[in-house]
């Protein structure tokens, strides 16, 4: 076979030239080529070998469907393996390589694989597994999948750019052919919002290739004069070189737009693609039809291809797929493809016509042989010729290009994306698309209208109907103007018997028909069982062109129609997206959004180190200079706290202003504890449970007006709390007279903790805030020095007499420093979370660490705080259940190492001393842990069954994870201060 | 002692700065800003929007049902909690969140494109009127989403996310050369 390129024709600008290497061997195209079209250009027919058998594969189709001509473009980082050469826009400099071969295309060791197909049938990957079981992870599965494949996923970092974009229309029409743009000019012209989607980087679908004439001109230029109409609407987008993948709910399409594909230099402004979320109030599917490849011997030689491929590339391209043309057909359409090759001035040898008769026109100098079949193809690694086989007789016809024909399937993978499944038509000898409603309707050759004229009027008149169901006045424009054409016929022909070498049904997967067969023998009959047994339609392109033909010989063993085979199911996506392209700009530090407290600058003038926490970025601890690790940080910042001052930024906790008549009644419903009677200007730690009774979430709620408090969330827990505290006010309890709103992002909120705390913030405030005027737990709007709105709190989280102080976000940076400045000569310092972490857990207070859902107000030590006097409250109910009052629960203790110098390290489990560790021995964990620079040794907060009565019994530490075990001593999980004094002093 | 605080914008780190000229579409950002939320009580719904309705200086942002968002151009936050005290003060609870929530005006030409990328709102005139508001993912990000002019977008985000979302608009605005600055 001898491709070459054309002397005149074709879409291509001839005055472009396009420079691009195949396997680093330097070829040229013109602007307008696909990569496949101008490899053909330059005689190049072997472009990959085959997944399984490593066979030498050409190009087959022209579009999307192609099962062969997969490669891979580009190199390194950039590269971008299993693109169809098909669809790939040619561009200067384009580097495209071929796949699954070694050591080259040519020359591939593994067509070995060719030779022991009687061992490599359909689903002898499944029976390694089951026999003999030794061979499975040394030789089967290296072996097996180092030898199947395709291209391969490059392991470096992606350097492209990929976006998002919504956008809402009237109309979505999928496909730009004749039907697809008659409809959207239609709507566009009544002036419904219309996007016009298609995946080429050209508009015009069939008509690009159409040798008819419309409106007395040629049909490219047709379809160039409504494409500029189009582009002149406002009201109309137009995107090409874009797929519609996906119907999801509420009529929403997703499509992926290769804004950048096609060029050697991508600008930085752009994304490479972009994937779309187009929600539609209406959607025409306008997605044409795909020939059908004939199973016959030898079909997967290089230069066996669809007809109407090389009819596409004769005159969209310019191209000629060979010297000597034959066409196998099943019905007229093979005739009009060798009519039009004729007319390019392409030699057309032979016509084999399945069908014993027919009446369609023969291009002149052609030879028909009817009732005619081809058993085998002759050529090494392309196509030489063919044996056609007639009555019983044999003859070999040399040729270097075979046009297959098997009549026509609609495309119509997006009408059953969603539930719906195609239904089998006798009419069309085919599956057409199922009824799914109004809003999703299926027009021109994809709705089985074959003739030109058919889909112009079918486009006009569905588009019209649309526009007119939504308002929109449709003025009747008229048709243009076609040539009499008669609908095409053909005869369903599944597989050609005879064959003298292997059939394939898939190319891509390497399956051929005894392999179907052998399907059906052992019971895999099933279409879904036999997708799975054979690998057939599981390929990258997912059967397009291969599952009606598995379907028509499964039902021809099976002796039943395809209507009762059916399809397998359609999913998304249509062709396979780029996981890039479905992350879009969420990736990396874009992953997830940062949020910053208010005091983030602050913290970094004081040299925070910081650590992430759930979104947010939290000050850990405050290296000076000299502390060599973090731990020295810690240990000072902790004695400088017990011993002096210390200013926290707590700004991240979860605050909601709580307003209304029935605002304490609310909470008292919410928390487990009594808030009822809580007295304006006072605080109270609150504890939430779940309706199951175990802990959800602790805080503060503070009293501020008799209908005004003010609540504290955890930073973790603060948005669950929101949506809690909404659910309960809506669905539960929508007769109490109250409103809230999350204020967490108004105050700027610090805690100022240590002996000297009041001595400095006295400083700032003109309030009396002494212990007898503002006690432990009392809460206060006031103002600072200066006239800056505050809320200070009398709270402590870390023992000592404490304040917390909340001012509006924008001042917190003023105000801690002013704090630090006020301190200094109080020896402040700034602590972070984890020195708050120690002070908390050296007075046993506790933390989600230890509320891990599975403890309740009891285990946590909290019992006291459970009010059963209250008529109700979230999760009183459930409480009493006996597995939660069970006395061998889990209690909260401290642990203390007894050998001083050893560690505690959290998640390690608690034994009895001597005891083998297994579950049944396990006798609690460890949920919190870390040095006591106080104490001078580790503590941990531990649940131990029963733990309570145990204080002073030695148990064991186990942690099998980090291979660690220490004895510990069970104690009062109160290390410090256990009678509160410094708390209120 | 007596004190002088300053208050820092959310933004200051990615603004501050010598102003760069405003390009067709432009991200401008206040410096200062009076925003409030207001919760009419239950039952005065429709009263407190009314009352709210009808002062030339406050525009309203649909948060929910008797929930707003009120924001002014021409008060201090003080000045802001004042005058919705005595509109509506009886009626409703109002919160100052002037230093809760960023404000970013977006405008130009291809604003909506631009909004396109992160939100899922159909923002077509016809869709999404001037006046129009609502509660919106932007990306990952929950913002506060008002149409104040035929090309013109005001975006309110909690003040922690403020930094991400500014970010985010503009990778969105990149195609479109989308410029930022404090307005003032």
């Amino acid at each position: 076979m001898t491709a070459y390129r054309l002397s005149s024709g074709g879409l291509v600008d001839r005055s472009k030239a396009l420079s691009f290497t195949f396997d680093g061997r330097p070829l040229r195209g013109f602007a307008g080529d696909t990569l496949a079209s101008a490899l053909l250009a330059n005689d190049q027919l072997l472009v990959g070998r085959s997944f399984k058998y490593h066979r030498p594969r050409g190009i087959v189709s022209a579009g999307p469907s192609e099962p062969n001509a997969l490669v891979t473009l580009g190199s390194g980082a950039r590269s971008d393996p299993n693109t169809k050469a098909t669809v790939a826009e040619l561009y200067a400099g384009l580097t495209a390589r071929s796949q699954n071969r070694w050591p080259s295309l040519g020359f591939d060791v593994g067509a070995v694989n060719g030779l022991l197909s009687p061992f490599l049938g359909a689903g002898f990957y499944y029976k390694t597994f089951m026999w003999p079981r030794q061979l499975w992870e040394k030789l089967y599965e290296p072996v097996i999948r180092r030898a199947a494949g395709l291209g391969r996923a490059g392991l470096e970092r992606d350097p492209e750019s990929y976006e998002k974009s919504w956008a809402f229309c009237d109309l979505l029409v999928v496909g730009g052919g004749p039907a697809g743009l008659m409809a959207a000019l239609t709507a566009g012209r009544a002036g419904l919002r219309v996007i016009l989607a298609d995946e080429d980087f050209r508009l015009g679908g069939s008509l690009l290739s159409e040798t008819e004439t419309v409106d007395g001109g040629a049909a490219p230029a047709f379809a160039e004069r409504v494409v500029a109409e189009l582009q002149s609407l406002e009201n109309v987008t137009l995107l090409s070189r874009t797929t519609v993948f996906g119907w999801y709910d509420d009529n929403v399409f997703g499509a992926v737009e290769r804004v950048q594909k096609h060029v050697a230099e991508p600008s930085a402004k752009l994304p490479t693609e972009r994937v779309w979320r187009i929600a539609a109030k209406r959607a025409l599917l306008a997605t044409g039809a795909e020939e059908r490849p004939l199973v016959f011997g030898g079909n997967d030689r290089p230069g066996v291809m669809m007809a109407g491929a090389i009819g596409t590339y004769a005159h969209r391209h310019g191209v000629s797929a060979g010297k000597s043309v034959a066409i196998f057909t099943s019905g007229s359409s093979g005739y009009r493809t060798a009519r039009s090759l004729s007319a390019k001035g392409v030699t057309v040898s032979t016509i084999i016509d399945s069908r014993p008769e027919a009446s369609d026109a023969v291009p002149h100098g052609v030879r028909v042989i009817r009732s005619g079949s081809i058993v085998d193809t002759k050529g090494r690694q392309r196509l030489s010729g063919i044996v056609v086989e007639r009555s019983g007789f044999e003859e070999l016809i040399a040729c270097d290009a075979l046009g297959m024909s098997g009549g026509w399937s609609p495309v119509v993978h997006l009408a059953c994306q969603r539930g719906a499944r195609p239904v089998w038509s006798d009419a069309l000898k085919a599956f057409a698309a199922p009824d799914v409603g109004d809003t999703l309707r299926v027009v021109g050759a994809a709705n089985g209208v074959y003739t030109l004229a058919g889909c112009l009027r079918d486009g006009a008149e569905k588009a019209a109907a649309i526009a007119a169901e939504l308002g929109f006045n449709a003025a009747a424009a008229p048709l243009p103007v076609t040539e009499t054409e008669a609908e095409p016929s053909f005869a369903a022909l599944w597989y050609v018997p005879g064959a003298k070498s292997k059939a394939f049904v898939d190319f891509q997967n390497d399956v051929h028909t005894k392999d179907l067969g052998l399907a059906l023998r052992e019971g895999f009959g099933h279409v879904e069982h036999a997708k799975r047994y054979t690998t057939s339609g599981m390929a990258t392109d997912q059967g397009k062109l291969s599952n009606i033909n598995a379907v028509g010989i499964l039902a021809g063993m099976r002796g039943v129609s395809p209507a009762e085979v059916g399809t397998t199911t359609f999913r998304p996506f249509y062709t396979p997206v780029s996981f890039g392209a479905l992350a879009g700009t969420s990736r990396d530090v874009h992953a997830t959004p940062t949020r910053k407290s208010p005091l983030h600058e602050w913290g970094k003038k004081h040299g925070a180190t910081f650590v992430d926490s759930g979104l947010w970025f939290r000050s850990a601890w405050f290296p000076r200079a000299g502390e060599k690790t973090w731990r020295e940080s810690v240990d000072r910042e902790v004695l400088n706290v017990r011993a002096n001052v210390g200013l926290c930024d707590v700004s991240t906790l979860g605050k909601i202003e709580v307003f209304g008549p029935d605002a304490a009644e609310f909470l008292n419903r919410l928390y487990c504890n009594a808030i009822l009677k809580l007295p304006v200007g006072k605080a109270r730690y609150g504890l939430m449970l779940r309706e199951d009774g175990f802990v959800f979430d602790d805080g503060t709620v503070s009293r501020l007006a008799d209908d005004h408090f003010f609540v504290t969330t955890t930073t973790a827990m603060a948005g669950a709390v929101m949506s809690h505290m909404d659910y309960c006010a809506q669905v539960l309890w929508p007769d109490l007279k109250v409103r809230f709103c999350s204020v967490s992002d108004q105050w700027a909120q610090m805690a100022i903790a240590g002996p000297n705390a009041r001595e400095v913030l006295q400083q700032l405030v003109d309030e009396d805030i002494s212990e007898t005027a503002f006690p432990f737990l009392s809460a206060r709007a006031t103002a600072l020095r200066g006239g800056i709105n505050a809320r200070l709190f009398r709270i402590s989280f870390s023992g000592e007499l404490a304040f917390e102080l909340a001012v509006p976000a924008g001042y917190g940076e003023a105000v801690a420093d002013q704090i630090m400045e006020a301190g200094r000569a109080h020896k402040i310092c700034a602590y972070g979370v984890e020195a708050l972490n120690v002070l908390r857990l050296e007075k046993g207070l506790l933390t989600h660490a230890e509320f891990d859902g599975r403890v309740t107000p009891d285990d946590a030590g909290l019992g006291r705080m459970f009010s059963a006097q209250k008529p109700d409250f979230i999760g009183k109910h459930l409480s009493a259940r006996y597995g939660l009052t069970a006395a061998d629960r889990m209690q909260i203790v401290g642990l203390k190492p007894v050998d001083k110098d050893k560690d505690i390290r959290a998640g390690a489990h608690l034994l009895k001393e001597g005891m083998k560790p297994s579950t049944l021995n396990d006798q609690g964990w460890v949920s919190s842990a870390g040095y006591s620079p106080v104490l001078g040794h580790h503590i941990a907060l531990a649940f131990l069954k029963s733990g309570r009565e145990r204080y002073g019994e030695k148990v064991a530490v186990w942690d099998k994870l980090r291979d660690h075990e220490v004895i510990a001593e069970v104690c009062d999980p109160v290390f410090v201060d256990p009678e509160n004094k410094k708390l209120k002093a | 002692m007596v004190r002088d605080y300053n208050n820092r914008h959310a933004l200051d780190q990615k603004l501050r700065g010598t102003p760069k000229p405003a390009n067709a579409d432009h991200l401008e950002v206040g410096h200062w800003q009076a925003i409030a939320t207001v919760l009419a009580h239950v039952g005065l719904e429709t009263a407190v929007e009314r009352a709210l309705s009808s002062t030339p200086e406050l525009s309203l942002r649909y948060c929910g049902p008797g929930e707003w968002l009120v924001v002014s151009e021409v008060d201090t936050p003080v000045g802001l909690m004042r005058r919705l005290d005595m509109l509506c003060g009886t009626q409703a609870h109002v919160v100052d969140q002037s230093d809760g929530r960023v404000l970013m005006r977006l405008s130009g030409p291809c604003a909506r494109r631009i909004l396109a990328k992160g939100i899922g709102v159909d923002l077509h005139p016809a869709a999404f009127a001037r006046g129009g508001s609502t509660n919106v993912l932007c990306g990952h990000i929950a913002i506060n989403l008002a149409r104040t002019g035929e090309d013109l977008f005001e975006l309110i985000v909690s003040r922690s996310f403020a930094e991400s979302l500014f970010d985010d608009l503009m990778t969105m605005g990149r195609a479109f050369d989308l410029s930022a600055a404090f307005s003032d």
